[in-house]
């Protein structure tokens, strides 16, 4: 709202002295427009409360390729405080982790929590504006139902931040938003602060075949690239009107060329469904004619055919362990895919283990083990510890929030999964989930297990849906 | 030339046939549900002849040294779409649904032992498939069909062997559907004493557009043991379809049942076999609220038999994580083996299958580590007592792309 007091008080200056129009101007009446709106439904999240904890003899992966066998860890205020091999605190509350295993907190970069919730039923179906292929001015954030039971699920996965986006229907979805995996009842109170929206952009078969079913544009991949150049030539033109310094002489505010403009300022971070190796490249070089960047590729069932580029540009790309067959342009499915891509030009590679699935989301763990034994068998050697790092830390890279979540550093959040043993194996499961340092999931405590509202008695007056 | 090839022919065929195999020193999980041993096992031909240790082999016998492997039979399907859909959003590329047969749609003309999906889903385990129709909006889908996951045009299986359809949730109302469901089975009955023709005039037959395929099928429903898959899933439905099951003796196989164990006695009770998807945990519809993770525990220890199916499609081999997910949950390890091997043969009576026992088909798997973790994978997969070649399209694509391919470097991508 702060942008907007400024800009309305500073109108009311113009129309009352518009003589001084030059002492305005210099006074701050020119403010740079803001397209992002950043105060515009911003977080209300507050850090459920915490008492400072010390894991002792613990395993850690830390997130970004390291193995700590049997250290300590101690977490204060919400934050990483202490790493090492023996901390001694008498004042806090210790946790034996001997023989387990510390994560950082799992994080989806694709997730449809909340905008397609369960029961999948048609009044909950609020993941595609698919009544027309540009619809930038969406936000995935604004469909979220906060009582979706999928979250709980998740968060028993381990799951402690997942990024929600629109559907693939439209070349451009929408705003897709960052989210705390904690029980609240708006939507504000969920959303992970400080963190960018990103654009949800669509190659290939979805948008060509939803308007070319209808008889409109795009009903073809060229039809599809036509339809991104012309909005981000509006895009451009919008944000030049935008630099005008005399907020009168602005276009209207546009919500859509509002969210482009924001891509093209590097300020929303475009998140972009495409399959097809020569689809990847063609939007690389699109990013490039309009001045953008890609930070992140999903599904990319393609993408180690373009590992090197992707490599080279630094986009990461999102994907599943084997998912395929389900269309034409998921037919080329190698399991190695994820560790190709990791293992680009040297190791520099970005790859995540995405879920885009609410079942696939509660055992990202599994996801990644398969994905790294594959790409062992094709001849990489990659170590569980490396291969964390596509759960943790290159997905909260790709949302943007990687220097306050993804790891286990000294100072960052304390997200933190304890395994009841090693998170590679299906035997292995979340034991106690931390978020900011608060227990958030507790295996052997149904008190710190959230029940959603719609678990509450809908099977049985006195009982919850599951526990 | 004639008699060379004759030769040849000889040659190759007396070479199969003195074709023995001892895989030796082996964790046997035989899929009988019993504890795995370090065994060996003697294969002759097509056929496992003998399991134990010290076995007398002769001179000719192929020795495959184990190591202390994990050995299990062939991985079986209890339901796929394998041999019958290329890709799911390419209608052409699909056979799974009829557009005028009903309850008497087999897809067994349809299996195209080309598939994609069939080297990929042998390379991970699987041997064989029961490859069934699609869920229609009729209560009764059709017939499923064993299919030996070898690719050989000679397709080897078992024509119609159940008949899959579904009660829930529907556009009209389920008690409509399990009128008509009930309607079909009275039909059978009344086939097996009246002219065909009569049977197709009959209001209902007639209404339903029912063809002489559909009467045939729903004839063996009632007269024969021929098995029915009931996907249902809210407690209430289970209870139905048991009903059904009594009234008609039916050989009733239930699959999903996410809301089984509100009703655990009654299907025990039943001795009704189930296939679940052990990782499906979300409550999908308003039909399976009680959807959970312990699904195939509680199953389990009820004694009730449990084979496994997948959300994925192509990746059948992917029941093989679920029966994993659900031993992490509280199922007993050699019941989920028996539940992806011995069970799916004893239920749809799959002949010499499914086990590892003598007499059987050589149809089995050897991993590189525990086959319920979902990162190992096979080392050796033999069909009727031949060695598999593991490649499938995935595989040659990722040696392309991995630089392993023998070629010029202007083809290299």
């Amino acid at each position: 709202m702060k942008n907007i007091a400024i800009l309305s008080a500073s109108l009311l200056l113009i129309s009352s002295c518009s003589n001084e129009f030059e002492f305005d101007f210099s006074f701050g009446g020119s403010e740079p427009y803001d397209s992002n709106f950043k105060d515009a439904f911003e977080s209300t999240y507050k850090p459920m409360e915490s008492r400072p904890i010390l894991f002792k003899s613990a395993n850690i992966y830390d997130g970004i390729g390291g193995e700590l066998l049997n250290y300590d860890l101690l977490i204060v205020d919400g934050k990483i405080k202490e790493i090492g091999q023996v901390i001694s605190r008498s004042d806090v509350e210790v946790i034996d982790a001997s023989n387990k295993w510390v994560t950082p907190g799992i994080i989806d970069i694709h997730s449809h929590m909340g905008v397609y919730s369960a029961p999948g039923v048609r009044t909950s179906s609020d993941g595609n504006e698919a009544t027309a292929p540009v619809t930038a001015e969406v936000w995935a954030e604004h469909s979220v139902w906060t009582q979706d039971p999928q979250f709980a699920l998740a968060l028993k996965g381990g799951v402690t931040t997942f990024h929600v986006l629109p559907g693939s229907a439209n070349l451009f979805g929408g705003r897709g938003t960052t989210f705390k995996n904690i029980s609240q009842n708006t939507i504000q109170a969920m959303k992970f602060p400080n963190a960018p929206h990103s654009l949800k952009m669509a190659c290939g078969e979805n948008p060509k075949r939803v308007y070319g079913n209808r008889m409109q544009s795009p009903s073809t991949r060229m039809g599809n690239m036509a339809g991104y150049r012309s909005a981000w030539i509006d895009a451009a033109d919008y944000k030049e009107g935008m630099s005008e310094k005399n907020p009168d002489q602005r276009p209207k505010r546009n919500l859509a060329m509002d969210t482009l403009m924001g891509v093209l300022d590097g300020e929303i971070l475009i998140q972009n469904h495409c399959y097809r190796a020569e689809e990847m490249a063609m939007m690389i070089e699109m990013s490039k004619e309009f001045g953008y960047k890609i930070t992140t590729f999903h599904h990319a069932v393609e993408a180690y055919k373009v590992a090197d580029l992707l490599a080279d540009e630094g986009i990461c790309a999102a994907m599943w362990a084997d998912w395929w067959g389900f269309k034409h342009e998921a037919y080329d499915m190698v399991q190695a895919n994820i560790a190709i891509i990791d293992q680009a030009r040297d190791g520099n590679g970005c790859a995540i283990v995405h879920s885009d699935d609410a079942v696939g989301i509660q055992h990202l763990n599994q996801e990644a083990a398969k994905a790294m034994a594959a790409g062992n068998r094709a001849g990489f050697n990659i170590s569980k510890a490396h291969a964390m790092r596509w759960i943790t830390s290159n997905p909260a890279k790709a949302a943007g929030i990687l220097d306050q979540t993804g790891s286990i550093e000294i100072g960052k959040n304390a997200d933190i999964v304890l395994w009841t043993g090693n998170p590679f194996s299906v035997y292995s499961r979340a034991q106690k989930v931390f978020i900011d340092g608060a227990l958030a999931f507790d295996i052997n405590n149904t008190k710190i297990q959230p029940v959603t509202d719609f678990d509450l008695g809908i099977i049985n007056p006195t009982t919850t849906r599951v526990q | 030339m004639k008699s060379f090839k004759f030769i040849l022919l000889l040659l190759l065929s007396s070479h199969s046939f003195s074709n023995s195999i001892l895989l030796k020193g082996g964790i046997v999980h035989s899929g009988t549900g019993e504890q795995a041993k370090l065994q060996d096992i003697l294969i002759d031909g097509d056929v496992i002849t003998n399991i134990g240790n010290s076995l007398i082999i002769d001179a000719n016998t192929k020795v495959i040294e184990l190591n202390g492997s994990p050995v299990t039979p062939g991985l079986i399907s209890p339901m796929s779409n394998i041999g019958i859909v290329e890709i799911n959003a390419l209608d052409i590329t699909r056979d799974d649904e009829p557009e005028i047969l009903k309850a008497g749609f087999s897809i067994y003309g349809a299996f195209n032992p080309h598939s994609t999906g069939i080297p990929w889903n042998r390379s991970n385990g699987l041997t064989g498939s029961i490859t069934s129709p699609s869920a229609s909006s009729f209560p009764l889908f059709g017939l499923a069909s064993y299919f030996v996951l070898d690719g050989n045009l000679n397709i080897k299986g078992k024509k119609d062997i159940a008949m899959f359809g579904r009660i829930g949730s529907s556009s009209g109302s389920r008690a409509e559907t399990l009128s008509i469901l009930e309607s079909l089975l009275e039909l059978g009955i009344q086939s097996t004493n009246m002219p065909l023709e009569e049977v197709l005039e009959m209001r209902m037959a007639d209404q339903l557009e029912l063809q002489a395929q559909d009467i045939a099928a729903l004839a063996r429903l009632v007269t024969s043991n021929l098995p029915l898959v009931l996907e249902t899933n809210r407690a209430v439905d289970i209870l139905q379809a048991l009903e059904l099951k009594k009234k008609y003796d039916l050989n009733l196989v239930l699959s999903s049942v996410e809301e089984a164990p509100f009703v655990i006695d009654q299907l025990k009770e039943s001795n009704t076999p189930v296939i679940i998807d052990p990782m499906d945990n979300i409550p999908n519809s308003f039909d399976e609220l009680g959807s959970s993770l312990e699904l195939g525990k509680i199953l389990d220890q009820a004694g009730i038999k449990v084979m496994f199916s997948t959300q994925r499609s192509h990746n059948y081999h992917l029941m093989r994580q679920g029966s994993g997910n659900a031993v992490a949950y509280g199922m007993s390890y050699e019941s989920a083996i028996r539940g992806m091997t011995k069970t799916v043969a004893e239920i749809f009576n799959l002949d010499r299958r499914g086990s590892i026992e003598a007499g059987n088909y050589a149809d089995i798997v050897v991993w590189d580590s525990d086959p319920l973790e979902p990162s190992s994978f096979p080392k050796l997969v033999l069909i009727e007592g031949r060695e598999q070649d593991l490649s499938s399209r995935s595989s040659r694509l990722t040696e392309r792309y991995t630089n392993k391919e023998d070629k010029p470097s202007s083809y290299k991508h």
